[in-house]
């Protein structure tokens, strides 16, 4: 967790990724397939993950950064605009962060 | 066709050191002697992934009771399952840990019950506080997700937020703030454990903060217990409808409590296959549906979220598994949870019905 971008609004602590960050799956949450679809399972159940979240979070192998996720994701989907996709691809981790089934 | 399950809960012994006052444990408890082999188990976890079954929950009683614990998670491991551990941690030495997690575990709850030794041991009925916050420790540096319980009640809620910050030192992924449910022996207990209202609302509180603290970094969960709720809980999510569960001896039930209603044969693994159970048995047919449902249920527009409710509430509290769920505000017989919630407020220092041993 020593990469966390711990960033105080009031109250609120917010745990967005950095460009720098390197997400990856959480302990104890890992890919599997349910009814032909992939899923990841975690402790509570599980999350069906398809389209691009499934294009992010496949890339999220703990050694890619997320600027490096967003270019890769950049060049698959040619014209979009990268800080778009910056944007698409932090919230979707912070998301996914707060639920304890990302890390970075 | 009755959907897939996607849980199975494996009470794989009721043996336990600790005897605590809100065990949810059947008061009639099996024996070892009744319970299922590891080949037994093993074969029951293959049924279940093939049925559809993603999560595992092996839990007991103690279920590193069972010397074939790491036996158990690798069986279910290679069968295709989510494998949960649901342990107090005694009965776990920290030699053994690494072995659960080499074995396939996914995820382990370990339950507290207070911040505070003399409280703890007050409650369990035994010593192991002490070497629950040196497991939480190992638990930690290990590759899995880490659960913390705590079980909340009248004689903890008065001190919430030392507890939550006790937990928090112990840097779980995850903590399960677990209103006391009144079934087996928390029933038992129950005038002595029901909380306040006062209790109840600064408890919410407590935890709301927490999660806002503690927002990325622990996620905190806390269901409203539900002899407060204007509505009851869509238990198990609905009879028959998500999870089964299998006792030490083999016998497929709907929830833990199932056991308590009269009348019903449930049947077991060793005589039938876990599909056959699921799809055909009596015990889960029971209840599926809305078939069986009185007034106010029937025609409730609530039918679909709760499912009337828990049909061994019903029974425990008014006599008749099939009434609505009393703690629900609309069922006739909701008066009878306002007399629990007034005998409670009334009640003098506790004497306890510890739980049994096996």
């Amino acid at each position: 967790m020593a990469t966390t971008g711990r960033v105080s609004s009031g109250a609120i602590a917010l745990a967005a990724p950095l460009p720098e960050s390197q997400p990856r799956l959480a302990a104890g949450c890992r890919w599997a397939t349910h009814a032909e679809k992939p899923v990841v399972l975690y402790p509570e159940g599980m999350i069906r993950i398809q389209g691009t979240g499934q294009n992010i979070l496949e890339l999220c192998d703990g050694q890619r950064t997320v600027q490096q996720i967003v270019a890769t994701l950049a060049e698959k989907y040619g014209a979009a605009d990268p800080a778009k996709i910056m944007g698409d691809v932090c919230s979707f981790l912070e998301a996914l962060h707060n639920k304890r089934i990302v890390d970075y | 066709m009755t959907p897939n399950p996607l849980a199975l809960i494996a009470e794989v012994t009721h043996r336990c050191p600790l005897h605590c006052v809100y065990c949810s444990n059947p008061l009639q408890m099996v024996a070892k002697q009744a319970e299922l082999s590891t080949d037994e188990w093993v074969g029951v976890f293959q049924q279940a992934s093939r049925l559809g079954v993603l999560h595992l929950h092996l839990t007991g009683g103690e279920p590193a009771a069972r010397t074939d614990l790491e036996e158990l998670i690798a069986g279910a491991r290679q069968a295709g399952l989510y494998t949960n551990l649901i342990t107090s941690g005694l009965g776990i030495p920290e030699t053994r840990l690494p072995k659960l997690v080499d074995a396939g575990l996914d995820h382990i709850q370990l339950s507290f019950q207070d911040s505070k030794d003399g409280p703890a041991q007050w409650i369990a009925g035994a010593k192991g506080h002490a070497y629950k916050i040196i497991l939480a420790e190992k638990i930690r540096q290990l590759p899995l997700a880490f659960t913390v319980n705590l079980v909340v009640h009248r004689q903890n809620l008065d001190h919430i937020e030392e507890m939550i910050e006790f937990i928090e030192q112990l840097r779980p992924d995850r903590v399960e703030i677990a209103h006391a449910q009144y079934y087996g022996w928390a029933l038992k207990n129950r005038e002595h454990l029901l909380p306040t209202p006062e209790q109840l609302d600064s408890c919410m509180r407590a935890v709301e903060a927490a999660q806002t603290r503690l927002a990325g970094k622990t996620r905190i969960d806390c269901v409203v217990p539900d002899y407060y709720a204007r509505y009851p809980k869509a238990c198990m999510g609905g009879w028959g409808r998500r999870t089964l569960l299998i006792d030490p001896s083999g016998r497929a039930l709907p929830c833990h409590a199932a056991g308590v209603i009269p009348g019903i044969q449930f049947d077991n693994v060793r005589e039938h296959s876990l599909e056959h159970i699921w799809q055909e048995s009596a015990a889960f047919k029971m209840f599926r549906g809305d078939e069986w449902m009185p007034e106010p249920c029937k025609s409730c527009d609530r039918k679909e979220q709760d499912f009337g409710g828990c049909r061994c509430q019903a029974f425990l509290v008014t006599g008749n598994a099939t009434a609505t769920d009393p703690v629900c505000s609309l069922s006739p017989d909701h008066h009878l949870i306002e007399i629990a919630r007034a005998a409670a407020a009334d009640a003098a220092q506790p004497t306890w019905f510890y739980r049994a041993g096996v």
